[in-house]
């Protein structure tokens, strides 16, 4: 993270979120550049290019046609170059099942869609300043499902 | 120890096979020795009677020659020839008394020195009395004087000779008695012995058979309640059993193994053959697998086949083998058959119950998902763009404009709250539906109606068939068409007018295998062709689970739900439902409900 700005890559099919998404990184105070992918198999080429830079943090929306979130996070995990990226589950569902699925998986951190745009914001930012060092290498149930 | 070893010897039938033996020997020596006892007395009665016959005929000889020496000398007294005929006559047969003679000792070499020394005497003496006939009147006294003294002491010679002849004979009849009496002294007391012997022996037989024969009474009494007992716990416990023995290729069936089959008891022979034929095709490789397993491995085999009844039910059955070796090595393989049909069915049912608690689980799992995600997804978007309004715009409003927006964030948060409550609901109600006879005709025509506005925009042709009348729930029926030919609209080719070819058929066996259907019912096969566009074949699958979309959804509006009540439905009616498609080809859907 001491680059100038954090790279952000959002994975979500729905245009509204897309916007909303990167809406709300234009009001947090925080240098960052984000990127979006339109569904799973658009994210999947992304990060299988070389030239393309791998983002710091990939923000994965679950309910996406033809290649679902998850099936993009077990690729990912499988793959020896992006294996180790930073991944946040960014889902309307707070289903047992699907967080229960994404952390055995392999996901950091799960945040459920607020339907407040000031939450929004918040979460995102706390997002960013994670101490992703520490919430890469020692995964941990209990702090999983980010909430205010 | 060799009380109980001898006490089992007089039990084993060897024991009687030993006795018979022995005694028919002891008979066999009897009978040989009284025959030759018998033939010994015979033999020497005929000797007694020859002797007697021999001594008769050398008396008849002596009396004719007396006579003939009376008639001579009465001639010669009276000159009468009256006395001449005794004479003659005398002459005339002592020839046929000495030939008899002749005969009867013919075997004897002493007798017959004997007799021809006597003939010889005879001949002298009627030599002599030829003389003295045939010159009466020449010869003088003295003469005849001296020729009758000489004829007497020829005649007394005669008598010696035979009663030298006589002697002999009685001589000969003593030593036979005494030699029979020899021989004979022992044989009764040796025949009596044996006959003793034999009458233990046969008294002993009797009382081992008398004796064998009520404990095979007793055992056969035991046998028969075994076998009333044995055929009736058959009956009650709907199981049966059979023996293969191995050396003599030998079946035997139990009566309620015929029952299990359909046919009455001991109806057809008994074999492999005839009991394979019976036997399910597809199972009958499981029943010759566990056969082999029980020769070769001496195992234990338990196998679970079907059975095809006479009348053509279908019977499931158990049936545990084993391979016995009994004390002279005769290999028999013994086996029980129990008619599990009911256990198998009611497993059956529970386990098709299993699936369906399951699967409506699953159901219910993923209505909470739709419930939770897809539902509030519009509605959280909604509510976020509230927010942002809320914070940047409200106060460049108008007042009514104000108040509006005020109205809207209150009913988002209402709805947002129905939704919860919905969702509460849906956990805790679970539909109950009827199924009715229904004429599935009358629900495609309804599913028509349904969609007749857009088939008239589509310019839609449909290809039907009649259809059958079936055990269904009439309104989801109705959905499955209305469904599939409004799927079938949707995703037709621009520019191209949709047809849709609906066909229907009763399925026969091979094409159930196709499915893998392990149930013996009969289903109808229902396809639905259309000439849109068609998708990839690898989401055929894919599409027919809840909210699943191929296309995004400013192309094509929907809400990913239609199909997935499509198999939802064919599930509530034990029915299979599938699709094949080619990208560009147009769609199948294929769904198969129990006839």
């Amino acid at each position: 993270m001491n680059k100038d700005h954090t790279k952000i890559l959002l994975a979500d099919d729905d245009e509204d979120d897309r916007m909303i998404f990167t809406d709300a990184f234009k009001e947090v105070k925080i240098n960052t550049k984000v990127d979006v992918v339109k569904d799973g198999n658009e994210l999947m080429d992304f990060l299988k290019e070389p030239e393309n830079d791998l983002p710091d943090v990939l923000f994965l929306d679950l309910n996406m046609p033809c290649k679902s979130g998850v099936e993009c996070l077990a690729e990912i995990k499988s793959d020896e170059r992006l294996k180790d990226m930073a991944i946040v589950i960014y889902s309307t569902s707070a289903s047992e099942k699907d967080i229960e699925d994404t952390f055995v998986k392999g996901a950091n951190v799960y945040l459920q869609k607020p339907s407040d745009f000031g939450v929004l914001k918040k979460l995102l930012s706390e997002v960013i300043i994670m101490n992703w060092q520490y919430q890469t290498s020692g995964l941990n149930r209990d702090n999983f499902l980010l909430s205010l | 120890m060799n009380i109980m070893n001898f006490k089992a010897f007089f039990l084993s039938s060897s024991f009687l096979k030993i006795i018979f033996t022995v005694a028919l020997f002891a008979l066999i020596l009897i009978a040989g020795i009284s025959y030759r006892h018998t033939n010994a007395v015979a033999e020497s009665g005929k000797w007694v009677i020859r002797t007697h016959e021999v001594q008769k005929e050398l008396e008849q000889l002596l009396s004719q020659l007396r006579d003939a020496e009376t008639g001579q000398r009465g001639y010669i007294i009276t000159k009468d020839s009256v006395f001449l005929e005794p004479y003659n006559k005398a002459i005339a047969e002592y020839g046929k008394s000495f030939s008899s003679v002749k005969n009867l000792v013919a075997n004897n070499n002493q007798q017959q020195i004997n007799l021809n020394a006597l003939s010889k005497l005879i001949q002298l003496r009627i030599s002599i009395l030829d003389s003295n006939l045939s010159t009466p009147y020449q010869i003088n006294t003295s003469v005849l004087k001296q020729r009758m003294l000489r004829g007497k002491l020829v005649m007394d010679e005669i008598r010696l000779q035979i009663k030298v002849m006589d002697d002999l004979e009685n001589k000969y009849l003593s030593n036979r008695k005494k030699n029979l009496e020899k021989e004979s002294y022992l044989t009764p007391i040796f025949t009596l012995l044996l006959v003793f012997f034999s009458i233990l022996i046969f008294l002993f037989s009797f009382l081992k058979i008398n004796n064998d024969i009520g404990l095979l009474k007793k055992t056969n009494e035991e046998l028969k309640i075994n076998a009333e007992t044995m055929s009736q716990a058959e009956e009650i416990g709907d199981f049966s059993n059979w023996q293969w023995n191995l050396a003599t290729e030998k079946y035997i069936f139990s009566d309620n193994l015929y029952r299990f089959l359909g046919c009455e008891p001991q109806s057809f022979e008994a074999n492999l053959e005839n009991f394979l034929s019976f036997i399910h095709p597809d199972d009958r490789h499981l029943l010759i697998e566990g056969t082999e397993k029980v020769l070769n491995e001496g195992k234990t085999s338990t196998h679970i086949f079907r059975i095809i009844r006479k009348d053509g039910e279908i019977v499931y059955t158990k049936s545990v083998s084993k391979l016995l070796t009994d004390a002279i090595g005769k290999k028999i393989v013994i086996g029980i058959t129990t008619n599990i049909t009911k256990d198998y069915l009611h497993s059956q049912s529970l386990s098709e119950m299993n699936k369906e608690l399951a699967e409506s689980n699953a159901e219910l799992s993923s209505f909470n998902y739709v419930a939770s995600h897809d539902l509030q997804e519009p509605l959280r978007k909604i509510q976020t763009f509230i927010s942002r309004i809320a914070d940047n715009d409200l106060q460049n409003m108008s007042e009514s404009g104000r108040e509006y927006f005020i109205k809207i964030e209150t009913a988002t948060n209402r709805m947002r709250q129905l939704i919860n409550d919905l969702l509460l609901f849906s956990k805790a109600n679970k539909a109950e539906s009827v199924f009715e006879e229904t004429d599935l005709n009358i629900l495609l025509e309804n599913a028509k109606q349904e969609l007749a506005q857009i088939i008239d925009e589509k310019n839609a042709i449909i290809h039907e068939v009649t259809l059958p009348t079936l055990q269904v729930i009439p309104f989801q029926i109705q959905q499955i068409f209305t469904n599939l030919i409004s799927n079938s609209l949707k995703y037709s080719k621009p520019y191209v007018k949709p047809v849709i070819d609906i066909t229907c058929a009763l399925i026969d066996e091979k094409a159930a295998a196709d499915i893998k259907l392990l149930t013996n019912k009969k289903y109808y096969k229902f396809t639905f062709k259309d000439n849109g566009l068609g998708f990839e074949q690898e989401y055929a699958e894919k599409i027919f689970v809840l909210f699943k979309r191929l296309h995004d959804s400013s192309a094509y509006p929907g809400t990913g739900i239609g199909l997935s009540i499509c198999k939802k439905i064919i599930d509530n009616h034990s029915g299979f439902i599938n699709t094949q498609s080619t990208l560009g080809k147009g769609a199948t859907f294929t769904f198969y409900l129990p006839a």
